[in-house]
This record gives C-alpha cells, structure tokens and sequence, in this order.
C-alpha cells in the first residue's frame, strides 16, 4: 500500500517525465501550443502508458530478455494504432489538431522508459499506478508549457471553442515567437531551470 | 516442453505478441472502419453547407472528383478539394464554385501553417475576400489580382491563392478561358 502512494506520487513531481527526466520532449514541444491541444496529447499519451504498463507488467516473467525491446514497442504500437483509430472515429477535430504526433507516441521515450525501467520490473499494481503518477506528471507539464506559449503567443486563453482570458494589448500585438519551435525550447528552458533553482530537480 | 531461455521460446513469443496485436487491431479497425468514413462524409458535408448554406444534397463524382451540389433537384454549384505546397505542409482547400465559374468561396480543410501567422489563412477576413471572384480576379493585388495579402504570411497566402485559380483552371472546363499549356 505505502508502494503504491510512493509509486503514484513519483511521476508528479519528482520523477516529472519533462521537467526531471526530460523525457517525451518531442510532443511537449511540438504540440504545447494551446490548452486544447495539451490535454488531448496528456489524454492519449496516458492511455497507452497505462495500457503498455498494465500488459508488460501482467507478462514481464515470460518476456525473453534479449527481444524485450521489441515486445514493448510492438505493444506500445498496437496501444497508440487503437488510439489512432478511435480518435479518428470518435473525436475527428482533435485527431486532426493533434495530427502526426498521435502515431509518434509510439517512439515517445517516457513510456517506453517505463516500460524497461518500471513495469517490465514490478507488480501490476504498482505499474498502474505508476502509470497514472506520470500521466498526471507529463499532464501538468504540458498544460503549464501550452498556457504560458498560448497567453503570450495569441495573447488569450481558449480552452475547447470558449475564451477564457484576454490580455488587450497583447491579443493585439502578440509575442508570436512563443507560437514558434524556439519559443518552445525558451519556455522549457526556463522552467527547467525555474524548477531547479526551487530544488525540485534532485538529480545533477 | 521449450526452455524459457531458449532461442525457440524467443522467436515463439514476439511471434504470439506480434500475432495478438494483428488481431486486436484488425479488430479495432472493424470496429472503427465506419464511424471513421461516417466522420469523414460527416465533415465533408459540414464544409460543403459552410460554403452552400441552401443545400439539399449533393453528388460526389469519384472519377472527376467533383461535388455538385442540388436545391430543389437543381444544380447550383460545385466543389472539389484541391491541395497546395504551404509553408508548414499541404494546405488542404475546398472550392466552391457557382454556375456561373464564379468563385462561392473557399474553405482551408487542414492545414500545418504557423500559427499567428500563416495559419491566418483560415481566417473570415481572409477567405472572404474569393467571393464572387472569377478565375482571372484570383491573383494577388501586386499580380493584378483581387485579393490583398496578408503581412508576414506571404507563402501561405500565395500558394493557397495560386493553387485555388490554377486547380479551377485545370479541372473545370471553363468557357471562354484558354488553359495554359
């Protein structure tokens, strides 16, 4: 029982899948460019992370070792297909928002780092709620990179059609670089080193 | 009975997991196959009354891939889907035309321009300014044309603007106006 709070809380903060481990940076750069687009890839990104970790963990004692690789990525590629494949169906305007970067979760390395690292290892307790600690981690990061490229980059906050905020004058002048890919390298950097400088960060 | 740390049991195992995620997306795929085509047509046809609002049914011809679109059994128009180069990627672009080869506007589909900049092309103010153009009038101001740009999206404004007259010339036969060769 302690494992699985400890295992839970890991992801959030101190084992942040962005901001400590910089891991599944691709995505984070790539589509944080507004709220909408932040929660649908959290959404999806979670899905298969919990899947693959519930299914390696379940199999981890028959996974021969030396095609363990292969094994996760073939998973974790049927896991992203069936996303794919509903997102299409079921939600057509986000899986066009989110475009290309649905089918590259499958080379996101946050979930298959859990999977080598976490689930392949430990119970199916634990990898679920590992799996849900660093869904959440690898959420809020991405909602807080989205909203400060959003509010700076368009001036206002949208979330699914509805405004929520608007700054005047920057709506009317907009930093547009934060829409930019750099502006998502800044906007990560800072808050790489924001988080460090708070002693989040405890590796070197 | 195979050894767990035998080369057989290896091949034997990614063989099964290969084989079960085989199913379960063929699976997936029956399962989703037509809510996605339903998707499809759905969006299609939304795009279709954003540009003909009086329309009662239209006709997709597969092989010209054109749609016309009826009121009250009557023709009043046509559309089809044409792709420019943009800056970020293919823009995607529906036309719609009057009976008269007018231009009843366009709608960008999809897109992967900058947003803020190129990705202005989606809005109103932009795409308002096709309407009721004919094929020669869809050039830019600076090409003699009709159609103001707009400032720091030049490539996406132009390829969607030259595509749009070049795709109608190609693929409508206009009356009156020679085809470039």
């Amino acid at each position: 029982m302690r494992y699985l709070k400890k295992d839970f809380i890991a992801g959030i903060i101190r084992a942040n899948p962005i901001f400590i481990l910089l891991l599944g940076l691709c995505p984070a750069l790539a589509v944080s460019t507004s709220l909408d687009n932040a929660i649908g890839m959290t959404a999806a990104a979670t899905f298969v992370l919990l899947g693959a970790n519930i299914i390696i963990a379940v199999i981890r004692r028959y996974i021969p070792k030396q095609v363990r690789i292969p094994v996760f990525i073939v998973i974790i590629a049927t896991l992203v297909t069936i996303v794919d494949l509903l997102l299409q169906g079921f939600a057509p305007a986000l899986s066009k928002a989110l475009g290309i970067f649905i089918p590259l979760i499958v080379v996101n390395c946050m979930i298959l780092e859990r999977a080598e690292a976490f689930a392949s290892k430990q119970s199916v307790g634990r990898s679920i709620m590992n799996a849900l600690g660093t869904g959440i981690g690898f959420g809020w990061a991405l909602t807080l990179i989205s909203l400060i490229r959003q509010l700076f980059g368009t001036g206002s906050l949208s979330l699914f059609g509805r405004q929520l905020l608007t700054i005047p004058g920057l709506a009317r002048e907009p930093a547009i670089i934060f829409l930019f890919p750099m502006g998502a390298f800044f906007v990560v950097g800072l808050l790489l080193a924001l988080f460090k400088w708070l002693g989040v960060s405890n590796n070197a | 009975m195979i050894k767990r740390s035998s080369g057989s049991f290896t091949i034997l195992f990614l063989t099964l997991i290969v084989f079960l995620s085989v199913v379960t997306l063929s699976l997936t795929d029956d399962l989703t196959q037509e809510r996605i085509a339903a998707a499809r047509q759905a969006a299609i046809k939304r795009m279709l009354i954003s540009l003909f609002s009086e329309m009662e049914a239209y006709h997709y011809d597969a092989q010209l891939r054109i749609y016309t679109i009826f009121e009250a059994g009557k023709p009043i128009g046509q559309a089809f889907m044409v792709q420019a180069g943009g800056y970020g990627g293919p823009i995607d672009i529906m036309v719609g035309l009057e009976t008269d080869y007018s231009l009843r506007g366009i709608r960008i589909v999809s897109h992967r321009e900058t947003p803020g900049l190129g990705a202005r092309i989606t809005e109103a103010a932009f795409l308002e300014r096709f309407v009721g153009l004919t094929v020669e009038q869809i050039a830019l101001t600076r090409d003699n044309g009709r159609i103001d740009g707009i400032t720091a999206a030049t490539i996406s404004v132009r390829a969607v603007v030259d595509k749009v007259r070049e795709a109608i010339i190609t693929k409508i036969d206009l009356p009156n106006v020679e085809k470039e060769e």
